[in-house]
């Protein structure tokens, strides 16, 4: 196998509206490497995960990201997505009267640049389908048009499953979710997690991590990372709470991030 | 008044093939009100959004077009442009100013539905014709219309006497390759009490330097019959679209019709369904997508003259380039009509700052005892939307026309017949990957 596909993120700044959310951010994925990122509410880390696949509306002011030791900081997001990156948002979006079995034909298309017929696609379609427990009337419904909270976040891991990137963003693709279903979403994910595919989960929640186990931990805390370890980090932060971890870094508790 | 040079004098409409005597009096009726009457003014509330000040009527009167024994006689290309549409129960072509071929189910002809060129049946049927030609759009409405009803050649005539059930839908396709030729398609169906049709009537032509598309559609409905009537107008550019559609609704009709409106570097297009009485129903879907420099003016009219009609209409248009698009709907509820149960949507999606779409709803409600709601819209494509297109790795461009198919697809998941859904999915692909 050819060297695995990396993530770098380097000395990250960006703002949104004028405001710097992110302030400095150093991160390295690895294909075949699980990182966990948690962290209280508004420390930045959809923004992070938003920055990273090129959404408009985010001014990156300092820094770069490099994938596979290119420089794509300035790319589209579908370029960035052809060349290997996936994002499941926190918030899937509705595409009225586009149905899932068309989206992601189109987007397979777009992805491995290659012509499939729509009979193999549903073949290819049905085997991915199996694999994460999704049922037929959802991939024929209109994406995330009327999809309960699970189904939206199911579709995101099927749209992961077909696509097949090297690097993968999960913004919390646990939450919201009832026991059984973050078992079927988490299971699904941790049947496509090995040497070829590296994730960023962002989380707020040990219990996934007890489906998918992370390589790599990190805090992330007003737009920084304030702290790595490994999987013992996520036990650690459950029993002691943000509040502590703040009191040792000798952060001062703020309401979103800062100015 | 001085009259400017005209290709549409006394001589050219005496070069006209000949027509039955009560087609030749219209003929003549029609002509002294094409001279009398102005072109229409952007002064007036109905043409203010579209300037023909400048248009000069220099048209070819009457353009020979080629005729075939049968389809196999026809022109590839023309057939492309008739679409793929599955199972069909009678076809026919006009090319030019004249109809090539027609073809209409025996079993059909054998129980009393005429499908046929509007002439021909002119001939052969006047009792059917006459009485309903230009009843419901009148000649003298304006100069454009006089001037169909003076010059008008070919059209389709289509009767489906009473209690028949026509199954698979008919369709006439209209060509136009004669550059610098005025056509005037003309759609005339009658549909007996209680029966039931479908037809398509389609228009195409290659892109030509100058061309006029002066049309008429007319439908009659018996009690109680259901007719579902689509156009799809796929004119090359240059042509200019100048259309009338005008329904009458009996007692507990069932009427839908779509207007699809893809081609032509001017359409205008009046869509006018008249509840004239108790029961009726009339759906009218309306897409269009504009590119380049088009200019699109759509006009509706949901009149209820009569009590305890529904109507609903929803107009869906995409614009691209420098194209512009007005929408303006009338719904008009007169005295008498109570239990009025009326809706008018019209949403537009500008894909560029260069483009320009309106819509202007309009309500004149004369009784109280009514349902009527409006709802219009016209944006951008939400930037979200397209990122999470993008994000799966589909270009912008790309990302664009799976979302305007999208939002077409509403209005296709309203077509309840198979045949029309996929011929209208078909002009759309077709149209959104050009
Ligand atoms: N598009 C935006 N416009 C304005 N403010 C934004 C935007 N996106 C993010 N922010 C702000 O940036 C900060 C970080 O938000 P972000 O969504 O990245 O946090 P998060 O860590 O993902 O939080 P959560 O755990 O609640 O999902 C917040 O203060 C948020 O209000
Ligand atoms: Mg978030």
């Amino acid at each position: 196998m050819s060297e695995p596909a990396t993530l770098e993120v380097r000395g990250l700044r960006a703002s949104v509206e004028g405001k710097e959310i992110l302030r400095g951010i150093d991160l390295v994925v690895r294909q075949g490497e699980v990182h966990a990122l948690m962290g209280p509410n508004g420390s930045g880390k959809s923004t992070l995960a938003n920055v990273i696949m090129g959404r408009p509306g985010y001014e990156v002011t300092e820094g770069r990201i490099l994938f596979k030791g290119e420089d794509i900081t300035d790319l589209s997001p579908d370029e960035r997505a052809r060349r290997g990156l996936f994002l499941a948002m926190q918030y899937p979006v509705e595409v009225p009267g586009v149905s899932v079995v068309n989206f992601l034909r189109t987007a397979y298309r777009a992805v491995k640049g290659e012509e499939i017929s729509a009979l193999a696609f549903r073949k290819l379609l049905k085997e991915r389908m199996a694999l994460l427990g999704v049922d037929d009337a959802m991939v024929n419904r209109y994406v995330n048009q009327g999809f309960s909270g699970g189904e939206k976040k199911r579709n995101e891991i099927l749209q992961l499953a077909v696509l097949e990137p090297e690097i993968a963003i999960l913004d919390e693709t646990d939450s919201g979710l009832d026991i059984d279903s973050l078992k079927q979403v988490a299971t699904g994910i941790a049947q496509l997690v090995g040497p070829n595919l590296g994730v960023l989960l962002v989380t707020h929640y040990q219990r996934i991590l007890n489906y998918i186990t992370p390589d790599h931990v990190h805090v992330m805390m007003q737009g920084r990372i304030v702290r790595s370890g490994g999987k013992e980090l996520a036990h650690e932060l459950e029993t002691k709470g943000y509040e502590e971890l703040r009191r040792e870094l000798g952060l001062e508790e703020q309401v979103g991030a800062t100015t | 008044m001085t009259i400017a040079t005209t290709t549409f004098d006394e001589e050219a409409l005496g070069r006209l093939p000949a027509a039955p005597p009560f087609v030749e009096a219209l003929r003549k009726q029609a002509f002294t009100e094409f001279l009398a009457l102005p072109i229409p003014s952007q002064d007036t509330e109905e043409w203010r959004y579209t300037d023909l000040s400048g248009l000069e009527l220099t048209f070819t009167p009457f353009a020979a077009g080629v005729r075939a024994e049968n389809l196999d006689g026809v022109d590839e290309a023309i057939l492309r442009a008739a679409g793929s549409v599955g199972e069909r129960a009678g076809l026919q072509i006009q090319h030019n100013s004249e109809v090539a071929v027609s073809h209409l189910d025996p079993a059909l002809a054998a129980k009393g539905v005429i499908f046929t060129d509007l002439d021909v049946a002119a001939r052969e049927h006047p009792e059917l014709v006459e009485p309903h030609l230009h009843a419901l759009v009148p000649t003298s409405r304006t100069k454009f219309t006089a001037l169909h009803g003076a010059f008008r050649t070919g059209g389709t005539f289509l009767y489906v006497p009473d209690g028949v059930v026509v199954e698979a839908p008919l369709q006439t396709l209209v060509w136009l390759d004669a550059d610098g030729a005025a056509v005037f398609p003309h759609t005339l169906i009658v549909v007996g009490e209680d029966a039931e049709v479908t037809f398509i009537d389609r228009y195409a032509s290659p892109d030509l330097e100058r061309a006029l598309s002066d049309a008429v559609v007319e439908i009659h409905t018996g009690p109680a019959s259901r007719v579902r009537y689509v156009s799809i107008q796929e004119w090359g550019s240059g042509v200019i679209h100048l259309g009338v559609q005008r329904a009458r609704l009996a007692r507990d009709v069932d009427l839908r019709s779509v207007a699809v409106g893809f081609g032509a570097s001017l359409a205008r297009v009046e869509s006018e369904s008249v509840l004239a009485e108790p029961g009726a129903s009339s759906e009218m879907l309306g897409v269009f997508f504009a590119d380049g420099r088009q200019h699109f003016d759509h006009r509706t009219e949901q009149d209820h003259v009569a009590p305890a009609c529904h109507s609903d209409l929803l107009y869906k248009g995409a614009l691209r380039d420098e194209s512009r698009a007005v929408y303006s709907g009338w719904v008009h509820v007169r005295p008498g009509a109570r239990k009025t149960d009326a809706m008018q949507t019209s949403r537009n999606i500008v894909l560029s700052d260069r483009a320009k779409a309106d819509a202007i709803p309009n309500l004149e409600i004369e009784n109280n005892d009514v349902r009527c709601g409006h709802a219009a819209s016209v944006g951008p494509v939400e930037e979200e939307t397209l990122f999470y297109l993008q994000s799966r790795g589909i270009p912008r461009d790309e990302a664009e026309r799976l979302i305007v198919f999208g939002f077409f697809q509403e209005v296709l998941d309203r077509i309840p017949v198979e045949e029309v859904r996929e011929g209208v999915a078909e002009a759309i692909e077709r149209e959104l990957s050009r």
